[in-house]
């Protein structure tokens, strides 16, 4: 199928990401304007004359966006951590060593990455509250596990599995436990794909909403999605302000996009291409 | 030479050189169980964090479970008495009537007095057992020096037997008491009496009732209807753009890197962000995807995107479109790529056309990284909440609603958490039906060790 493309094939190309990235280049106009052009004849002029950064300020002074940011990479932060080390020793056995129910273990995985959060959530809500952590960043980092824990198993056995068998032959004849060869040998070898896992368990994690919602109500440990909805009021939809909020959040985004792109797209299809 | 430390070498010369069938059979013994320990961690975590709470989801879709009223707050299988509560009104009732008695005469006299004598012997009962005498004690002494009474505190249980013959005592005092007429203060005593009846808890046991209510009802069908509808819509939308962009993409041109970071983008922003997104541009009066709409001709008013049911359900299948088609598009890009070149040439040596090795070599060997990328998508669908939820909050008039949504309503909105999870419960099944069906069409591939 590698044929050399045509003029019209860029054009078609060029149409395509237009409209693709079209959401954003509307809401990015927007965010620059004031209010009085967001409603009425002007909401539908892709320019203004009149730009200002009263949406971007008013984010961050009449809402804690800055709050909600912080909590964000706070619970985000800790769950990629702390699943990824985690699943990091599960995958290198499931990828590397034989054992029995294996299998077994690798569709229990796959099932629980198929769960609907709103199956667990009725208990998981009952027991944080009894335990007093709703409203609190441990409280939203636990029940985050369900969604990050299984994905990072699954992609990085497939990592893990790309790596040369033969290396750990020979860590063993030079003597080396398993434990030495995984730290040693395995470990270094792996790094591309534990950081490529990672940029896709923060994602998950970032993007979270349903369990974010529910657990932590209190402004002050408000996830950015869950404060995001929220500023939509009981009548009025601050348009300026949710452009401005989204282009805040959706900047981040993209550039972790263009820089990891490679990576996320190996994440990505890691397991669901077999190779 | 990874390691050169000497000890280690020594070490290694000397398990070479006793190269017995014995130190072998240890290594690999250890092996095994240093694999069950290495996946210990995320198992367990697994069975704590996402096993138990779906089968505990189970277990509380059979109670009658509402976190707003302190009788239901909790599951209990056995008949419990709430001394708080009987002791909130017990000695308000006996003063009432006493109150009552200085003013009665005749019938109302004797009702009065074998009411009084009946409560006295009730409570005469109670303490006779020591375990309700003691928590009784402590609660009507914290009362007494107005303490906060803990919600497990006030609960005690009582056997079912006892708990329907004091259920039946305080029930006939409350019909007799009502039955009064000409009394001071009515209310008084009329209110404490069926607010002491009220003390006997029953348990919330309810079975499938939560069940047999939600299958009959029409606004769970349609909820299942609407998600059904929209997963079978979108996820075909999106097989057919994201097919027919990898097959686009899949050669070699200028920029590529570029177009693979712009479809990208749809893909990692927070779904809320795009709902959110969409909601503006869809927007009845100043949203211009909808003026753009009403220009065409697809709509006739702009309003219709958001506020009709069928355009609302467009509304949230084209923008669930606009997401998850690039993702879509990278998986099958994926699988495109592991066909060999070299099956293309032979087949345009044979002389077949670009549809027919579309149809013969491209289809058939991307018949898995299709069948995965639909897995993937359909389930994720199936619970969609986020987009509905911001977009439309599954109006106007519950047309948009899905079956996550609903669940999510009668839990949190309404705090019923024992019908919720009976919806919950419904929603796990459709998920573990799909799946099933997914696994068996392809097979042990999914799972297979080798690669």
């Amino acid at each position: 199928m590698q044929k050399k493309a045509g003029p019209l094939f860029y054009i078609g190309l060029f149409v395509f990401i237009f409209l693709v990235m079209f959401p954003f280049l509307w809401i990015l106009i927007s965010s620059f304007k004031p209010v009085s052009e967001l409603f009425g004849e002007k909401a539908f002029i892709p320019y203004t004359s009149d730009p200002t950064f009263k949406n971007y300020e008013s984010v961050f002074v009449n809402h804690p966006f800055l709050v909600y940011l912080k909590n964000s990479l706070i619970v985000s932060g800790v769950t990629t951590i702390y699943t990824v080390f985690i699943a990091s020793f599960a995958a290198y056995a499931i990828a590397r060593m034989q054992f029995k129910g294996k299998t077994i273990i690798l569709g229990l995985v796959l099932s629980v990455s198929m769960f609907p959060q709103v199956a667990t959530i009725s208990p998981i809500y009952i027991i944080l509250k009894n335990l007093g952590l709703t409203n609190s960043y441990i409280g939203l980092i636990i029940p985050y596990t369900t969604i990050t824990l299984p994905l990072s198993i699954w992609i990085l056995v497939t990592f893990f599995r790309k790596i040369p068998f033969d290396l750990e032959e020979a860590a063993k004849i030079d003597g080396a436990s398993i434990m030495q060869t995984y730290w040693r040998v395995i470990l270094p070898l792996a790094v591309p794909g534990i950081f490529t896992t990672a940029i896709l368990v923060f994602i998950a994690a970032w993007n979270e909403f349903l369990f974010a919602l529910v657990l932590n109500t209190e402004e002050a440990y408000k996830t950015v999605p869950v404060g995001i909805a929220m500023f939509q009021g009981q009548f009025t939809i601050p348009w300026g302000e949710i452009s401005a909020a989204t282009v805040v959040v959706t900047v981040p985004l993209v550039i972790m996009v263009l820089l990891f792109q490679r990576r996320i797209v190996s994440g990505l299809t890691s397991g669901a291409v077999k190779e | 030479m990874l390691f050169r430390s000497a000890s280690i070498f020594e070490r290694c010369e000397e398990r070479l050189s006793e190269n017995t069938s014995k130190p072998k059979k240890k290594r690999k013994l250890s092996e095994k169980s240093i694999a069950y320990l290495l996946i210990a961690p995320s198992l367990l975590l697994i069975l704590v964090i996402a096993i138990w709470p779906v089968i505990q989801s189970f277990y509380f879709s059979m109670f009658d479970l509402r976190l707003n009223n302190p009788t239901k707050s909790e599951v209990h299988t056995d008949y419990q008495l709430d001394l708080k509560r009987y002791l909130d009104n017990y000695p308000f009732l006996q003063g009432a009537i006493d109150k009552e008695l200085r003013k009665a005469e005749g019938q109302n006299e004797e009702t009065l007095t074998s009411v009084k004598e009946n409560l006295n012997q009730l409570n005469s009962t109670l303490l006779e057992d020591e375990k309700i005498a003691e928590r009784y004690e402590a609660i009507d002494e914290k009362l007494m020096n107005f303490e906060k009474v803990g919600s497990k505190e006030r609960m005690i249980e009582v056997d079912k037997d006892r708990a329907q013959e004091i259920q039946k005592k305080l029930s006939s005092v409350e019909k007799e008491l009502k039955a009064l007429e000409n009394l001071e203060d009515p209310n008084g005593v009329k209110g404490l009496s069926s607010a002491l009846a009220e003390s006997v808890i029953k348990p919330n046991f309810i079975g499938f009732d939560h069940y047999a209510k939600n299958l009959t009802d029409k606004r769970m069908w349609m909820s299942i209807w609407n998600t059904v509808v929209f997963t079978v819509v979108s996820v075909a939308f999106e097989l057919v753009l994201g097919l027919l962009i990898a097959l686009l993409i899949n050669k070699a041109f200028f920029g590529r890197g570029l177009v693979r970071a712009s479809i990208l983008i749809p893909w990692a922003i927070p779904t809320v962000v795009a709902a959110l997104m969409w909601k503006f541009l869809y927007d009845g009066q100043n949203g211009i995807v909808a003026k753009v709409f009403e220009e065409i001709g697809l709509v006739n008013r702009m309003a219709t995107l958001l506020t009709n049911d069928t355009g609302a359900m467009f509304s949230v299948i084209f923008a669930d479109v606009w997401k998850t088609t690039p993702y879509m598009a990278l998986l099958l890009l994926a699988g495109l790529q592991t066909i060999p070149r070299s099956l293309y040439e032979a087949a345009a040596i044979d002389g077949a056309g670009k549809l027919k090795q579309f149809f013969t070599i491209t289809l058939p060997l991307l018949k898995t990284s299709i069948l995965v990328a639909l897995l993937f998508r359909t389930l994720d669908a199936f619970r969609v909440f986020d987009l509905i939820f911001v977009l439309t909050g599954g109006g106007p008039a519950n047309s948009t609603e899905t079956i996550s949504l609903l669940a999510y309503k009668v839990m949190i909105a309404q705090s019923n958490f024992g019908e919720g999870s009976a919806l919950s419960v419904v929603v796990f099944i459709c998920v573990a039906i799909i799946s099933i069906i997914y696994i068996s069409l392809l097979g042990r591939d999914l799972l297979d060790d080798k690669k």
